[in-house]
């Protein structure tokens, strides 16, 4: 996978710093100048050069937002814009961002920095941005009318205030918000303790991502702001496995995993072979006394969570919302299911009147991953991913925790797949086979079928 | 005719001469006269204008029409007909066949022959007889010498021969007419049941999409995958389909009927095949803005009411001819205005000749011959609004069908191509994929109407250069091409 190969190659190089076009030089003088990234990747950690030290995170499938120090003040500058983000390879969404991506950059600071952010808005409608989570002055929490006019077409704002206490935050519009939101604008923010902290540990890695999601029809690009519920991509940083990177770690590192959600419904995020606490949430850093061993944490709309764990156990982990729905791409949700229906004579029949059409779903939908049908253009496959052992055949919210040894401390180069020790892998079973010792079955009639089980038509949540 | 010399003293005297002349001028007359052996069918072609080769499918000198007068004849032309149908039947064809054989063109046929024949008739003269009496009366002899010749008829024969002429042309004029109406029949007829028999086999893939539906939907229900409701309506469609299918079939019938009265076929003839599709639309179609003066010139009704007139003033005597004036005139203006360039308002034209109609003594011939002036105006006005009718029709027709052969159906073809992408990523199911092929089938259904139409108009057209077409109002029954709704859902 291309993605994967690129994986934090050059970062210097890949953030190139564009001029904004639309905002005169005589204000371009006191403004830092905005980066702009042109790729999907995830980037490398960006090393604090000026400023308190800490110690940076990796924002998957994403960047951290470079600032200038100005007086002692972080400036940063985020542009608000249309972007084309890929949101897998061959499939490139219209959506709202900022600094060339959806979502935006990572904003790391450190407790108690003074912080100054310039907002260029370059859509045609008015925006402002909600630094969700913070303590700031009244007049700086970005919600358009009651703190703040909008910040109208064309025109810079400036937010200023101290980060004064250290955590997981998210920034998003409050201006149009659902309409905005649904486009794709939204932030991460991660606010570094200044020095020790008794109820933040310090980790080897750390890892930050939104969740979100978007309804685009197949063979669109542009998400149809109007859906509330039933959206066909659910994404991690607007990407969708497989394209997605893996979170890879070195064996026994303290990882944190730090999950914010801006979609319409809540996620159970499920971490194979590792138990997490949540050492954080919205409200800061939890007591120590307060967390207890979790293999999934259910993250509801808004909500925040930092999943901290040792990466104890070797090998390529699945990582993924367990709502299995959003472990799949675009789908048809009124197709009928074809499950144990016969379709010998009539597949011949239809093929007569269309000669490229496949018998589908008559075992199940497994099929889908293990023929390479063509689809309708910019359109990613419902389920979808090879691995070692085959198809994958997932989608939407799903990754990979890759735990190796021997990694060196910012490596974060895809390793490849696990090399499973001899004799650890399931298998065919082989032996005899032992007598069966079944009840006789109830005597069925045709015509009085019992209720069956099937996959539900809609996503109720 | 009766000479009576009446002879006065012992000589006798005859004047034979005056009778020695009219006698042999009859004969004269008599001798030149005789029966055309085709039945007057060469003079026919000869009135066909070089245009009939469109309807005729080869120039008219060419067109096989012949009158089968005899069991020979007859055996001929079945022989032949034989052999034209025993290849899927073509146009070119199927208009051979029509005139070969169609028995109300043979029965037109015999018309010339009879007018030929009452030409001949005419143009003889009675024998003549002969008396011979004596009589005495004193001393004087009477001897009456009788040649009883028809001195009217004698008189008159020159117009009469004249005039079984003009008869003679105005039958062959119409059956001229005749023939290309039936060519022209044969050609409609025929590209309607080749229509209608592919029509046919497109509802029966559509029958055949709605049983793949049914076969599923029954299957589905089987295994508890549907309920009562939506098994119902996959019938439905299946049902829906089954009668789409008989009204085709139908319809293929019926064309095909009508074309076998076309070409006047029974029996064993009736056994043919026709080619599977109708020829493609042409690339081009040449504009011909002069339709309506090329008709003028050509159409054999016009050149009927004109040979009227002509026929009319001549039976009347009328020869002090003052003016040429323009039928299509009367009536007529010239529109001007300061802005415009004067344009005239008639650019065809219809001239014929106006007479000195002298004293009140030719007051009928006056009436008479007026009126045939406002029949052959009447001919050209009627023809001239044929002739556009005929001209539009062909053009709308032919835009129809390559709007539809060039977008409508292509734009159904690349539904269908997303849609069954959108199956491939189980995005759609396959009751859509199949709902959608019928969708498709429909859209090239509705292009072979059009297609059907185009050739019917060209066919009208074609005639109407020539002659009174019969044509048909548009018909509004076609089906839509593309459905009203989108057929799929997402
Ligand atoms: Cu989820």
């Amino acid at each position: 996978m291309t993605s994967r190969r690129n994986f934090l190659s050059g970062a210097g190089a890949i953030t190139a710093a564009v001029g904004a076009a639309t905002v005169s030089k005589v204000a371009m003088a006191a403004l830092p100048e905005p980066v702009i990234q042109n790729r999907p990747d995830t980037m490398p950690p960006l090393m604090p050069n000026t400023g308190r030290p800490y110690n940076p995170v990796v924002t998957l499938n994403g960047w951290t937002l470079p600032w200038r120090m100005n007086n002692g003040v972080k400036e940063f500058h985020l542009v608000a814009e249309p972007v084309v983000r890929e949101m897998a390879p061959g499939f490139k969404a219209h959506l709202w961002g900022y600094n060339g991506q959806s979502p935006g950059p990572t904003i790391e600071v450190v407790e108690g920095d003074r912080v100054r952010i310039f907002v260029t808005n370059r859509l045609g409608e008015l925006t402002s941005i909600h630094w969700h989570g913070q303590r700031l002055p009244n007049g700086m929490d970005g919600v358009t009318g009651l703190n703040q006019p909008g910040i109208p077409p064309g025109k810079t704002f400036v937010y200023e205030f101290v980060a004064r206490r250290p955590g997981t935050f998210m920034y998003h519009p409050h201006a149009d918000e659902m309409v905005q939101m649904a486009m794709g604008m939204m932030g991460f923010w991660v606010t570094h303790p200044k020095g020790q902290h008794p109820l933040i540990d310090e980790v080897d890695r750390d890892f930050c991502f939104l969740l979100n999601a978007y309804d685009i029809e197949p063979g669109s690009a542009t998400p149809k702001i109007m859906t509330m519920l039933n959206q066909n991509i659910w994404s991690w940083n607007s990407r969708i496995f497989p394209g997605i990177d893996p979170l890879v770690v070195r064996h026994m590192d303290k990882v944190r995993i730090r999950v914010g959600n801006l979609t319409m419904t809540n996620h159970p995020i499920h971490l194979h072979g590792h138990e997490f606490v949540v050492s954080g949430t919205d409200g800061g850093p939890t007591p120590k006394g307060s967390r207890w061993p979790e293999i999934t944490a259910d993250i509801a709309v808004g909500q925040m969570r930092q999943l901290d764990f040792v990466a104890d156990e070797q090998g390529d982990w699945a990582f993924h919302c367990h709502k299995s729905h959003h472990t799949m791409n675009a789908m048809g949700h009124d197709v009928p299911t074809m499950i144990g229906v016969d379709h010998s004579g009539v597949a011949r029949q239809i093929t007569k009147l269309i000669p490229d059409y496949m018998a589908m779903g008559e075992r199940g939908m497994k099929d889908m991953t293990e023929m390479e049908m063509p689809l309708p253009d910019n359109t990613a496959p419902m389920m979808a991913g090879q691995g070692p052992f085959g198809a994958i055949g997932m989608g939407g919210m799903f990754s990979v925790l890759k735990v190796r040894k021997g990694l060196a401390r910012h490596d974060y180069r895809d390793p490849g797949w696990f090399k499973n020790p001899p004799g650890t892998v399931a298998h065919e079973y082989t032996g005899p086979a032992p007598a069966a010792h079944r009840q006789a079955p109830a005597d069925v009639q045709p015509g009085d079928v019992e209720v069956q089980v099937r996959k539900p038509h809609h996503h109720q949540h | 005719m009766r000479t009576t010399d009446r002879i006065h003293g012992p000589g006798v005297r005859t004047a034979r001469r005056p009778a020695a002349l009219l006698l042999s001028l009859a004969l004269g007359l008599s001798g030149c006269a005789t029966v055309a052996t085709d039945g007057g069918l060469h003079g026919v072609q000869n009135q066909m204008p070089a245009s009939a080769q469109a309807i005729l499918g080869q120039p008219a000198s060419d067109a096989p029409l012949t009158w089968q007068r005899s069991a020979e004849d007859r055996q001929a032309v079945a022989q032949r007909v034989a052999e034209l149908l025993a290849q899927p039947l073509d146009a070119e064809r199927a208009v051979q066949i029509a005139l070969l054989n169609h028995r109300g063109l043979q029965a037109a046929y015999a018309e010339v022959g009879i007018s030929d024949a009452e030409r001949v008739q005419a143009s003889r003269l009675a024998n003549p007889g002969f008396s011979f009496g004596r009589s005495s009366k004193g001393d004087e002899r009477e001897i009456e010498r009788g040649i009883h010749v028809n001195l009217a008829r004698l008189l008159f024969m020159p117009t009469l021969s004249r005039l079984g002429d003009q008869q003679l042309q105005q039958t062959q004029l119409q059956v001229a007419q005749k023939a290309l109406q039936v060519a022209a029949e044969a050609r409609k007829a025929h590209v309607e049941a080749v229509a209608a028999q592919e029509r046919r086999r497109y509802m029966q893939q559509v029958m055949q999409a709605a049983e793949a539906s049914a076969t599923l939907a029954q299957r589905m229900a089987q295994v508890g995958n549907f309920n009562r409701l939506q098994q119902a309506r996959e019938q439905g469609f299946h049902a829906e389909a089954a009668l789409g299918l008989a009204r085709a079939q139908r319809a293929e019938h019926a064309a095909r009927e009508r074309l076998i009265r076309a070409l006047g076929l029974w029996g064993a003839q009736t056994a043919f095949t026709l080619p599977e599709r109708l020829p493609d639309l042409p690339a081009t179609l040449p504009d011909r803005p002069e339709v309506e003066r090329e008709a003028m010139a050509q159409r054999l009704d016009v050149k009927a009411a004109v040979a009227a007139t002509e026929s009319t003033a001549r039976s009347l005597g009328l020869t002090r001819q003052t003016r040429l004036i323009n039928v299509l005139e009367v009536g007529g203006k010239r529109a001007s205005s300061n802005e415009e360039p004067t344009t005239t308002g008639w650019e065809v034209s219809l001239e014929l000749p106006l007479f000195d109609w002298g004293g009140a003594r030719v007051a009928r011939a006056e009436a008479v011959y007026l009126q045939a002036l406002d029949r052959a105006a009447d001919t050209a006005i009627r023809a001239r609004s044929e002739v556009r009718e005929a001209y539009v029709n062909q053009r709308t027709t032919y835009d129809i069908a390559r709007h539809l052969r060039d977008e409508v159906v292509p734009l159904q073809q690349r539904i269908s191509e997303e849609n069954l992408l959108r199956y491939n990523g189980m995005l759609i199911g396959v009751f859509d994929l199949l709902a959608d092929a019928r969708a498709q089938v429909h859209s090239v259904a509705a292009y072979l109407d059009a297609l059907r139409d185009f050739w019917v108009a060209q066919a009208d057209l074609d005639l109407a250069m020539v002659s009174s077409p019969s044509l048909s109002a548009p018909s509004g029954g076609n089906s839509p091409a593309l459905p009203a709704s989108g057929n799929a859902p997402h």
